[in-house]
């Protein structure tokens, strides 16, 4: 099922459009207005994305289906209708908030509610050029959650890049900080996003390099000029370890803003990926 | 009877030899240390000042002008000096409640020092704390705390969706919590197929939810409990490294404070409420809040840094504010707010320890202000509440300082009918100012007193930076000072008038471009002064002069004499005659004071003219009774009239009536008489006299004038210049009578007469006549009587 009553025209672009992953949760709305803005930006259409997962669905067809309440703990029938009724409020609201995030900048957008497992269903809609932006964590936050599963499968399955987002303070100072490894062409893609960012930002930039890697001055003009900045816009770092509380303490140093990191990066997976993102509050981009 | 004897013109005048005065200019007078002629206003206030029992404030009394505050300010800066400086006194924040600033004592001078270590403090807070924060040590720890505290809240949920995933069941997460639901390869089973699950796999599939679904719920409803215990165990890891971090700024002013346990007790309370207050210094970007470092100052209410000895005070406006301070508030959009820096201390905070001057007058006259200075002396304590809030027309949230224990010596400046109204109407007015001063209005004039009045005089020129006064001019200020005392043996104390004559007379010596202030400058400034307030007399003189005012001031006149009157008009005062008439005919022995049935009389006056009455019935009508009905009138008299000082003229006048005999109308007459016919002393001799001197001096040339006047009067006598030029050249007399006899042989020129041993006066005497008068009076009513009888009876026949 897909509503394109918002968009005429098509929203594929040679750039690529910016999707944005809508469930109704807080941080969903929060990375709507990011998308919002980015695809100002850089001129891109906002494909919002609502999926009515079909799990929850089948689940609330049991009859000893029950829901416990994410804060209280309490325990109370589930019905299917109520499913329903819910999802089709919470995909109308989407829509609501959709055009009300992309209206103050005049861009196209489109909303597209899909039945089916989330993952799938943002797949089948995300293209290699789409950037796909998305709350770092949805329903799940209220528990505690940092790093919600649809973001953990979307980031190792995405073609193209995801955009983690997540409230931070606004920082007027702050740096896009890069983590690079040893794939070239990862390192290609973070600093295209990095690139993009600086370009629409103004920000200088921080690269993160292991504590065995060197850059050499060659690729530093290569990074420089790709990066589009001022050679005294960017900083070179080395990390002492990998070890979760010293890359955030680097990071309130360079006082991040972004952090960009390529899904090869084996930082993001190590199993001290979730622990790094509860040291960090800041939006994460993730690159193929 | 002998009569007396005009005075001569030394009587009428003490004048001031110059040899009496041992110097050139009083540039060659020292300064006097004590206020001369004072002495039991200073014994008071030595005592006042010096005593230490409780309610011993002062009361300085005496008349305004009298140099009562510079004579307290003098005496009670030499004897503050003396004294101990008394305590600094601050505000600072109450941590515990807030709405009720803290009041801490330092010894003199260390309170600025204090407040400038807590603004240090303030200041080293604001940087130090928040480093403490960003440091890499803290955040490690932050960062082991949350990652420790997440683990364990995931860890519960974790376990319960691995456990579910064993059983083959799903736990999804929907908008508003967790549901549980059987799956295959990693899907919820579809409804419709799980109905044809046996109901043994139902069974346990709908068991293990049930039992999932219990777990989570305890496991969430620990959430709550686990984050609590995070705040805990952070606020608890805030606390550790601010604690770490005051060690040293707190450590160093407990030691450098440890003296005073008070300060110690703060040090500690602040360093308590920066560690409770940890997480508001963690904004490392806009630093803490400016509203938590202000709780950290010291309002220095009381600093006695500079103040040697006691303090003394002087309150010019003692209002009810600023005797007791205020608490101020500032404007912010519209809002008015305060807090204990706004604190403000009044007089009495600055006082304590020393003397507080205030005139009472003033402190009657300001709202609440006279019973907020009985609180706090009766209290001894300073209790700071606005106006409004006693008046009870507020009731909102405000401060409430903790009241300072107060220790001041109040010193009240007023006249002596407040002194006395309060002591009669304040039963508290005598429990707290038991220590009276009063001022002497005048000083003796005797051979001591002249070097000590002219080194006053010299004090006071000093005071005024104006030329020395030569000794002439010394000598004319003292007769002058004499004048105004009324007195030959007093001296005027009345510190305004004389420096007032003095800076005038200084004028005077700048205009005729003298070096030094003669006697003709102090002459003239006495002069211009009189001239500035003659415009109501010469007035009143030029009524007189034309005819429109009728007073004879020669011939002779039945029932008419020439009173004499005082009117005093703001600071200046002149005499003026006044006609009295009378008349007199037989009736039943009352006489008619037409000025008090008009109104117009006082009671005093009342009373002189009921004392004549009675005079003349028991010198005249014997045993009898006295057959008259008389009546006495001041003329043209259109104001009030009041006092005894014209019953002697009165006397007379009646007397002339009833007797026929008429008085000569060059004298004219004052004096009060009592019952017997003595006469006694009034005051406002020297106006009078002057006053009679220049309306005659304007009807013509003066020769053969004169005035009667109590003999006891005659010391009190400090005339003009003119006067008694005419005195000396005898064309002016002053008789001074102390009998009615007296007056009355003076104004008439017949002998009074003296009864004999039957009651009976000498035939041809002044007495004789008006007893004779009287007794045809007596027969003349005693006829009337007689026929009315008759005519009543023989009315009630007819009837």
């Amino acid at each position: 099922m897909t509503d394109t009553r918002a968009a005429e025209t098509d929203p594929v672009t040679t750039t690529g459009r910016v999707l944005v992953l809508l469930d109704g949760s807080r941080m969903s709305y929060a990375a709507l207005q990011a998308a919002a803005e980015i695809a100002a930006k850089s001129g891109a259409d906002v494909l919002g994305v609502f999926v009515e997962e079909l799990n929850q669905l089948r689940s609330a067809g049991y009859g000893f289906a029950r829901e416990v309440g994410a804060s209280s703990g309490i325990s109370r029938p589930l019905a299917a209708g109520e499913v329903e009724q819910r999802m089709q409020r919470l995909a109308n609201e989407a829509r609501r908030a959709l055009a009300g995030a992309v209206a103050p900048f005049g861009g196209r957008h489109t909303l597209s509610v899909a039945r089916g497992h989330v993952i799938e269903e943002v797949l089948a809609l995300a293209g290699p050029q789409d950037l796909l932006v998305m709350g770092r964590v949805g329903w799940s936050s209220a528990p505690g959650a940092r790093l919600g599963s649809t973001a953990k499968g979307l980031v190792r399955r995405s073609r193209g890049r995801v955009l983690l987002w997540c409230e931070g303070r606004v920082e007027p100072l702050g740096r896009i900080v890069v983590f690079l490894n040893d794939h070239r062409d990862a390192n290609s893609h973070a600093i295209q996003a990095a690139a993009d960012q600086a370009h629409h930002s103004h920000r200088p930039v921080t690269l993160l390099i292991g504590a065995d890697s060197t850059v050499s001055s060659e690729d530093l003009k290569d990074i420089v000029r790709d990066l589009g900045i001022k050679e005294t816009d960017l900083r070179v770092r080395s990390l002492p370890s990998t070890d979760p509380a010293t890359i955030a303490g680097i990071l309130r140093q360079e006082r991040a803003v972004q952090l960009v990191l390529s899904r090869d990066c084996t930082l993001f997976q190590e199993p001290g990926a979730e622990r790094l993102l509860v040291a960090l509050n800041l939006p994460v981009t993730v690159t193929p | 009877m002998p009569l007396p004897a005009p005075l001569t013109e030394n009587q009428v005048y003490h004048g001031c030899p110059e040899d009496k005065l041992d110097f050139i200019t009083t540039e060659d007078l020292q300064d006097l240390e004590r206020p001369y002629g004072q002495d039991r206003v200073l014994r008071a206030l030595e005592f006042g000042a010096g005593i230490q029992a409780e309610g011993f404030n002062l009361f300085v009394l005496g008349p305004s002008g009298a140099g009562k505050h510079e004579l307290v300010e003098r005496f009670l800066s030499l004897h503050a000096a003396r004294q101990p400086v008394p305590p600094d006194w601050c505000h600072v924040y109450n941590f515990q409640f807030s709405d009720r600033p803290n009041a801490l004592k330092l010894p003199a001078g260390e309170g600025r020092q204090f407040k400038k270590d807590m603004n240090d403090l303030a200041e080293e807070l604001r940087t130090v704390i928040p480093a403490a924060f960003e440091s890499e040590e803290y955040q490690a720890r932050l960062q082991e705390l949350q990652e420790e505290m997440a683990r364990r809240q995931h860890q519960g949920l974790f376990d319960i969706q691995e456990e579910a995933n064993r059983n083959n069941i799903a736990m999804i997460t929907t908008p508003a919590g967790f549901t549980f639901a059987p799956m295959r390869k990693g899907e919820v089973i579809d409804p419709e197929e799980y109905k044809k699950f046996s109901d043994e796999e139902k069974q346990l599939v709908e068991s293990k939810v049930e039992e999932l679904q219990k777990k989570l719920q305890q496991t969430i409803q620990q959430i709550p409990r686990m984050r609590k215990e995070v705040r805990e165990r952070v606020h608890a890891l805030n606390e550790e490294m601010v604690q770490l971090t005051l060690g040293g700024p707190i450590g160093e002013l407990r030691e450098k404070w440890s003296h005073l346990p008070d300060i110690v007790d703060y040090l500690d309370a602040v360093r308590e409420d920066v560690v409770e207050h940890a997480e508001a210094f963690q904004d490392g970007d806009n630093g803490p809040p400016a509203g938590l470092l202000a709780r950290y100052k010291v309002n220095l209410l009381v600093d006695n840094a500079e103040t040697v000895g006691a303090p003394v005070i002087y309150e010019d406006l003692p209002n009810h504010q600023h005797l007791a301070g205020q608490i101020e508030h500032r404007a912010r959009q519209g809002n008015l707010y305060t807090d204990f820096t706004l604190i403000r201390g009044g007089s009495m905070h600055r006082a304590n320890g020393g003397y507080l001057i205030i005139d009472a007058r003033r402190v009657l006259t300001q709202p609440m202000a006279w019973e907020s200075l009985k609180r706090i002396l009766s209290s001894g304590e300073i209790r700071i509440e606005s106006l409004e809030r006693l008046y009870g027309l507020v009731s909102t949230v405000s401060l409430q300082p903790e009241p300072i224990p107060v220790s001041v010596k109040v010193v009240l400046l007023g006249d002596r009918m407040l002194y006395y109204l309060l002591s009669h109407y304040d039963p508290d007015f005598l429990d707290l100012f038991k220590v009276e001063a009063d001022f002497e209005d005048d000083l003796d004039r005797n051979e001591e007193c002249y070097e000590l009045y002219a080194r006053m005089i010299a004090t006071m020129a000093r005071a005024l930076k104006m030329r020395p006064l030569e000794r002439g001019a010394v000598a004319r200020l003292i007769e002058h000072a004499s004048r105004l005392a009324a007195d030959q043996r007093k001296l005027t104390a009345h510190d305004r008038v004389l420096r007032d004559i003095l800076s005038e007379a200084d004028h005077w010596a700048d205009q005729s471009g003298a070096d030094t202030v003669e006697a003709s400058h102090i002459q003239q400034a006495i002069e211009e002064r009189e001239y500035r307030a003659s415009r109501v007399r010469e007035r009143s003189r030029e009524q007189i002069s034309r005819g429109v005012v009728m007073i004879a001031t020669a011939g002779e006149e039945v029932a008419q004499v020439n009173g004499l009157s005082v009117l005093r008009l703001g600071a200046s005062m002149f005499g003026q005659p006044t006609r009295i008439t009378a008349t007199a005919r037989p009736g039943k022995g009352q006489v008619v004071d037409i000025e008090r049935e008009a109104k117009l009389g006082g009671p005093i006056h009342s009373k002189a003219v009921m004392i004549l009455s009675r005079f003349l019935a028991s010198r005249y009508a014997g045993d009898g009774e006295l057959s008259l009905s008389a009546s006495l009138a001041f003329e043209q008299s259109y104001g009030g009239v009041e006092g005894d000082s014209a019953s002697v003229a009165e006397t007379c006048v009646l007397l002339s009536a009833i007797s026929r005999v008429p008085l000569k109308q060059s004298f004219a007459v004052t004096g009060s008489m009592n019952q017997h016919g003595e006469v006694q002393a009034v005051g406002g001799v020297n106006e009078k006299i002057e006053g009679f001197f220049d309306v005659c001096k304007e009807a013509g040339e003066i020769g053969g004038q004169g005035i009667l006047l109590p003999a006891s009067n005659v010391e009190h006598l400090m005339l003009r210049a003119d006067v008694r030029q005419a005195i000396a050249e005898d064309r002016f007399r002053i008789y001074p009578i102390s009998d009615i006899n007296e007056a009355i042989e003076l104004l008439t020129g017949l002998e009074a007469g003296e009864p004999d041993s039957s009651g009976e006066f000498p035939e041809n005497s002044f007495n004789f006549r008006v007893a004779e008068r009287l007794e045809k009076f007596a027969e003349a009513s005693k006829k009337r009587d007689e026929n009315g009888e008759a005519n009543s009876n023989g009315g009630k026949d007819r009837d």
